[in-house]
């Protein structure tokens, strides 16, 4: 997000060794720190300003714009099928961890394992498989996308679609959009399933506790999923927001691509997580 | 002459419609190439860190812009985090009415877990897909062949300092992390569940809590470093085809570290 600018400090025009009036600085005084906070929070408040106006063109272009045919589907390819490998593995390795964390933690103030399952089972679904299956399509999805816009812009062919009257975000980041609402949210719900069989099988290998103990349903209710399907349409809509805004905002050639790609990584992932604190806190105070 | 086409566009198609299995033994072979490559890219890199040939100057650098830059980032992500631990746990406190047990739960998980795999994912976001990127790019401007026209070692010179700063950024960064985080876990749960900040710190440091617990996620930051240093040098100097090359680069170097985080967790939590 942060620009180069500030790391360089300007060279300080000392006084000339022999002259005897005063020097002139020709070039201005570094920045202090209130300008750099003040930098930052310009910089912070113009990039809010950016990602609302294309979350609001693209919203137009899905009510109104043109329909390619069989472009979304190519999407919801890309996005969905091709990150359903990468997903299972995360997801699998990280129901894993959760459960066998979670089991020697509880194991210190209760012998009691009963409620695990049913535990475990409500914090996936209220939270844990959006917001980790989320910062994982965060960097395959996002960086996929700002690395394809980006050498778009890089290569001229987004200003060719502006030549030829198409909108880039009609044509670029709409289809994303919808293809990525619909997939993420199907990865979600597929990652916390594989999430859940993994735990599963660790609390009754690690731990000899009877997987019809764990599979327990009574803590799920709907406020736990309400919040769950509400993250999974939030992360689904800013990630492609958030990494198009960066891919198309990409200048200079190659090294400009592999910045895009890095700041769209890091704001997708920035995003979720402001996401998650946003609707976990607003849950918990509708809710109780 | 047609039986030739024929034939021709049979492969054709017996190419593009690739079976499964084939798929998969592709998938399974891109792998070991790659923990093949990754594996002889931390050969070089253990030769030159074990003579001490790694240029100073530039170590130096790579701290400042991979250490001092990201830790903006970093501060941001442990508040979240922390606090987003309290709200989870808050519906439960309030139903088992375990208020003086919050601290323990939010300190055992975010040392533990939370503060190092959350804070090797931004890492990896922010210094690995950038040393990708940068090394990526001075690959596909033949700076690289340049350095090795002058006689200057690139890994020694370019590539061993910045696996050095990663390494030591992302140690460091957790240690930050896990103070940060325990900071937004207090907030938040002085703020949403009225659990005071004194209440908090006695039940952080009741003795349930161990020094095995913090060592354990610091051991496990260390290991992540690695992973993302490896991954994104290798990536980096991999790259072939341009800008779109490096794009790809990028995202194939943040997937594979991502990966190799969540997989190098699991053993590393069953083991300590």
């Amino acid at each position: 997000m942060s620009t180069s600018h500030g790391s360089s400090a300007p060279t300080q025009a000392g006084p000339l060794a022999g002259g005897s009036h005063e020097p002139v600085p020709d070039t201005p005084p570094a920045p202090g720190f209130v300008a750099k906070l003040g930098g930052g929070f310009l910089e912070l408040f113009r990039t809010a300003r950016e990602l609302y106006s294309l979350f609001v063109r693209t919203l137009y272009y899905v009510v109104r714009g043109r329909r390619e045919k069989g472009a979304v589907a190519y999407y919801m390819y890309e996005i969905g099928n091709r990150s359903l490998f990468f997903l299972t593995v995360v997801m699998g390795f990280i129901g894993m961890i959760l459960v066998y964390q979670a089991g020697v933690q509880n194991k210190r103030i209760l012998p009691d394992l009963s409620m695990l399952g049913a535990t475990y089972l409500e914090y996936l679904v209220r939270d844990l498989a959006a917001s980790i299956g989320a910062l994982m399509l965060a960097t395959r999805v996002g960086a996929g996308i700002a690395a394809e816009v980006g050498s778009m812009v890089v290569t001229e062919q987004v200003d060719a679609l502006r030549m030829c009257a198409a909108d880039p975000i009609d044509y670029l980041i709409k289809p994303r959009f919808i293809a990525s609402i619909i997939m993420v949210t199907c990865l979600i719900i597929w990652s916390g399933l594989v999430a859940y069989v993994m735990g599963l099988l660790t609390a009754w290998v690690m731990f000899d506790l009877n997987p019809q103990t764990f599979m327990n349903l009574q803590m799920v209710k709907y406020p736990a999923l309400l919040t769950g399907l509400v993250k999974c349409l939030a992360y689904g809509a800013a990630i492609p927001i958030v990494s198009g805004h960066a891919g198309l905002s990409t200048f200079g050639g190659s090294e400009g691509v592999g910045s895009a790609t890095t700041r769209a990584v890091v704001n997708t992932s920035l995003a979720v997580i402001i996401l998650n604190l946003i609707i976990s806190a607003t849950s918990f105070l509708v809710f109780g | 002459m047609a039986k030739s086409k024929e034939v021709a566009a049979r492969s054709a198609r017996a190419v593009e419609q690739k079976g499964i299995l084939h798929a998969a033994g592709e998938a399974l072979l891109s792998i070991a190439q790659t923990t093949g490559s990754m594996g002889m890219v931390a050969g070089r890199l253990m030769s030159r860190l074990v003579r001490l040939r790694v240029d100073r100057d530039e170590l130096f650098r790579s701290l400042y812009r991979m250490g001092v830059k990201s830790m903006p980032i970093v501060v941001v992500t442990a508040l979240f985090t922390g606090a987003i631990v309290v709200i989870q746990a808050a519906p439960l406190v309030q139903r088992l009415q375990a208020h003086a047990l919050v601290g323990w739960a939010a300190g055992f998980s975010t040392f533990r877990e939370i503060a190092p795999l959350l804070t090797a994912l931004m890492i990896n976001g922010r210094v690995g897909a950038n040393n990708t990127a940068e090394l990526g790019t001075m690959v596909v401007t033949e700076q690289i062949d340049a350095m090795r026209v002058l006689a200057i070692d690139p890994i020694s010179f370019l590539v061993a300092p910045r696996f050095l700063a990663i390494v030591c950024t992302l140690f460091l960064a957790t240690v930050l992390a896990d103070a940060l985080a325990i900071l937004g876990a207090c907030g938040a749960g002085m703020v949403l569940i009225g659990v005071s900040p004194a209440t908090f710190y006695n039940s952080l440091t009741g003795g349930l809590i161990g020094v095995g617990d913090i060592m354990s996620g610091l051991v496990k930051s260390a290991l992540f470093g690695v992973v993302i240093g490896l991954s994104s040098c290798h990536f980096g100097l991999a790259v072939t085809g341009g800008a779109p090359g490096v794009g790809r680069a990028v995202n194939a170097t943040v997937v594979a570290s991502a990966a190799g985080i969540f997989v190098l967790d699991y053993f590393v939590s069953f083991t300590l």
